[in-house]
């Protein structure tokens, strides 16, 4: 059932949602891949763009573990995100007002370390409540470590921020200096365009390996800890939480083990933006993040981890995508006969709002006219062993017995 | 100085009360969670702007305000209450999804108004071109520091809130959204046309948070984030008072309010800034010094923490 080994087997079994993603998603890497080859797009830009969609894709499985599985409205996502940042900044950094100067991975520890603590903070008094309260209050709990660290300058140097954050791999034996000793390349995939390929495009190479394998291990955890008994709890939580607890599940325990290990990835995708961006402020803690993980969550489907991996991907797009628009002053359509002129001056000196505007729209389109989202959970759920060799006789023997018409 | 802060309490409370009654009305009737209540108070602040922009000052004034802020102040109502109303008919009414979906849409709602505004206005503050004024001669012996445009938003939320309380109690409408709002399948099986009720609902709660809105704009400045900046400490307000509880979200409101002003009183108590030096085995610089910046983090706190103590708020029935 491999891409490679029967293409058209595969693309017969998906859904109808599914080729739509799939074509959409060649297109869009078509069309990347024009860009990088024509050179309109920097090789270390698209690099770039991998890491913060990688980044993207974290966040929405940390909280697709926590919404998709077990229900839970968490929107303290952008807390979560923003404290494994600092976690690691504070560590690592030069300009840190507490620690400093150790390795990456111990403020990898640390910042993990932090989010658990932090996550069983907000979640003791939290996962007790209602839903909609659970919403209500994860906000105010994320505002408030948000005025914590805006605020407390002699632990966080409040709204100056973090500056001086080593890369991932500092002080590693080889790894650290590779991006220096790597040859400059240079590409010439078509003549007339030319890719230079320096330091910056390896040292972004090595952060997207950083991401690739944070993005691995976390899909690979989730993955199996979703189809097993655990995971199966999990979603009996969430479809009927009187039911789990009538089977004699501890709801308030499995709640709770579900919300420190989405928090955890969160952390991670923090982790990750620290040594990527090497410098945090208080404003990456805006609730807006919460918001586009939300969306990317709801748009890849609740409770999908391949659909979280696309609704980042989309996230990204969005939010970089718009970038480009304030480049644009005007654009002539020349039709031969009559040149259209259109004055976009509009958009681009309205970036921001716009960028609001589409994530709202698709907000409610989305919950309005496809609340399960683009790839709602089908088959993943499942041990691939069960739905590969249905029992061929079994459906309709069922039927029959339902429909009343047994042998006897 | 606590008379002064209490005073400013009174004025930032009445705001909130206005957001916070409508929330809570909203909560109760259409049953969600409506986060687009903050960026509504907004619509109905730069509604007010344009119209007083447009109508000018129109002669003689109330309170130190000229009539055309009063005109104004209506047409901020009106909007607001109009846009929450095509808000409710285009997207919440053909839903049919439970609170969370609609919790989540609406914040989709908030981010499309709050961009809209921000394409018309930029996101620069603004401010009502209205003079600004002294503080009351009589009342600055006693350090109260209170302008007469304070007084006019305490006075308009009073007689707001006061007209609200003879609907609810004195009304057919009134007695028909309290039904509504204890129970909604009885109040359909009395015969009581819930339909018309939720849309008079939507129009009442936003109208309110529209005029809640200009009042903000008066008391502080207009911004496309002052409504969404403010949502929070309404929800506390609304849950400190009890969801679905109209008394319980003035009592809610008024409390986080007072309490929001009084946060300067706090770094002033000289147990938390001297820690250190009554307790044993600690440092003697340690100290929890709660600034004004923490204001709202002190509402939220209170938030979560009637969440867990008293579910049903103060003005609710205990669990």
């Amino acid at each position: 059932m491999g891409v490679l080994s029967d293409p058209k087997g595969y693309w017969a079994d998906l859904t109808r949602a599914e080729r739509g993603v799939v074509a959409s998603v060649v297109a869009f890497a078509v069309l990347l891949l024009a860009g990088l080859l024509t050179g309109a797009l920097s090789p270390t830009y698209f690099l770039f763009l991998v890491g913060i969609a990688g980044m993207y894709a974290l966040l929405s499985f940390g909280l697709n573990s926590q919404w998709g599985f077990s229900g839970l409205i968490n929107f303290s996502v952008a807390a979560f995100f923003g404290i494994g940042a600092y976690g690691t900044a504070l560590m690592s950094a030069d300009s840190s007002p507490i620690a400093g100067g150790y390795l990456p991975i111990v403020g990898l520890f640390v910042a993990l370390a932090v989010a658990g603590v932090l996550a069983l903070a907000i979640g003791i008094p939290t996962l007790r409540l209602r839903a909609d309260y659970l919403a209500i209050a994860s906000l105010g709990l994320a505002e408030v470590v948000r005025l914590v660290v805006l605020n407390e300058r002699q632990l966080t140097n409040g709204s100056a921020g973090v500056r001086g954050i080593p890369q991932f791999f500092e002080g590693w034996p080889v790894l650290a200096t590779l991006p220096q000793q790597m040859p400059g390349l240079v590409v010439r995939p078509f003549p007339g365009t030319e890719l230079v390929l320096e330091t910056p495009f390896w040292g972004a190479l090595l952060n997207v390996a950083v991401v690739v394998a944070f993005v691995g291990v976390s899909y690979g955890i989730l993955r199996r800890a979703h189809r097993s008994p655990w995971g199966r709890v999990l979603r009996t939580i969430r479809a009927d939480e009187d039911l789990a607890r009538a089977l004699g599940k501890n709801t308030y325990a499995f709640k709770m083990q579900s919300f420190v290990l989405g928090s955890l990835i969160m952390a991670l995708a923090g982790v990750f933006y620290a040594h990527l961006n090497l410098f945090v402020s208080p404003g990456d803690l805006d609730p807006v993040t919460t918001f586009y993980v939300w969306v990317a969550v709801i748009l890849g489907g609740s409770g999908s981890n391949r659909g979280a991996l696309f609704g980042g991907v989309v996230i990204v797009t969005i939010r970089e995508g718009t970038r480009f628009l304030s480049g644009l002053s005007e654009f002539v359509l020349d039709l031969g006969v009559v040149a259209l002129q259109f004055d976009l001056s509009f958009i681009s000196s309205n970036v921001a709002p716009l960028r609001f505007l589409l994530i709202g729209v698709l907000i409610v389109v989305l919950m309005r006219y496809r609340p399960q989202g683009m790839l709602p959970p089908q088959r993943e759920l499942i041990w691939p062993s069960v739905v590969d060799d249905p029992p061929s006789k079994l459906e309709s023997g069922v039927r029959g017995v339902k429909a009343g018409e047994s042998d006897e | 100085m606590v008379l002064d802060l209490l005073a400013s309490g009174l004025v930032f409370s009445s705001i909130i009360v206005l957001g916070s009654i409508g929330l809570s009305l909203i909560y109760s009737i259409a049953n969600f969670a409506n986060f687009a209540h903050g960026d509504t108070m907004t619509v109905g602040a730069y509604a007010a702007f344009v119209t007083f922009g447009a109508v000018g000052g129109l002669g003689f004034g109330i309170l130190g305000l000229p009539l055309g802020f009063f005109v104004a102040l209506l047409v901020g109502i009106v909007a607001a209450a109009v846009v929450a109303v095509v808000t409710e008919k285009i997207v919440y009414d053909g839903m049919n999804a439970g609170s969370i979906e609609l919790l989540i849409t609406s914040i989709g709602i908030a981010f499309i108004y709050r961009a809209i505004i921000q394409m018309g206005f930029g996101a620069d503050f603004t401010r009502f071109d209205v003079q600004t004024l002294r503080p009351i001669e009589a009342l600055l012996p006693y350090g109260v520091r209170v302008t007469l445009h304070d007084v006019a938003i305490v006075v308009s939320a009073i007689i707001l809130v006061g007209s609200l309380h003879a609907l609810l109690q004195y009304t057919d409408l009134g007695r028909k959204m309290r039904a509504m709002a204890d129970n909604p399948d009885l109040a359909r099986v009395s015969g009581i046309r819930t339909d018309r009720v939720k849309l008079w609902t939507w129009i009442i709660g936003a109208g309110l948070a529209g005029s809640g809105g200009v009042f903000l704009g008066l008391y502080n400045q207009l911004s496309p984030r002052m409504g969404f900046n403010l949502l929070l400490l309404i929800f506390a307000a609304v849950i400190l008072g009890g969801i679905g509880s109209v008394y319980g979200a003035m009592l809610g409101g008024f409390l986080i309010g007072v309490i929001n002003q009084l946060t300067p009183v706090l770094s002033d108590i000289r147990f938390l800034t001297e820690m250190g030096a009554m307790l044993p085995l600690v440092p003697d610089s340690f100290g929890i010094v709660i600034g004004i910046e923490y204001a709202n983090a002190i509402a939220f706190v209170i938030m979560v923490a009637v969440l867990l103590v008293r579910p049903n708020g103060i003005a609710g029935e205990a669990v």
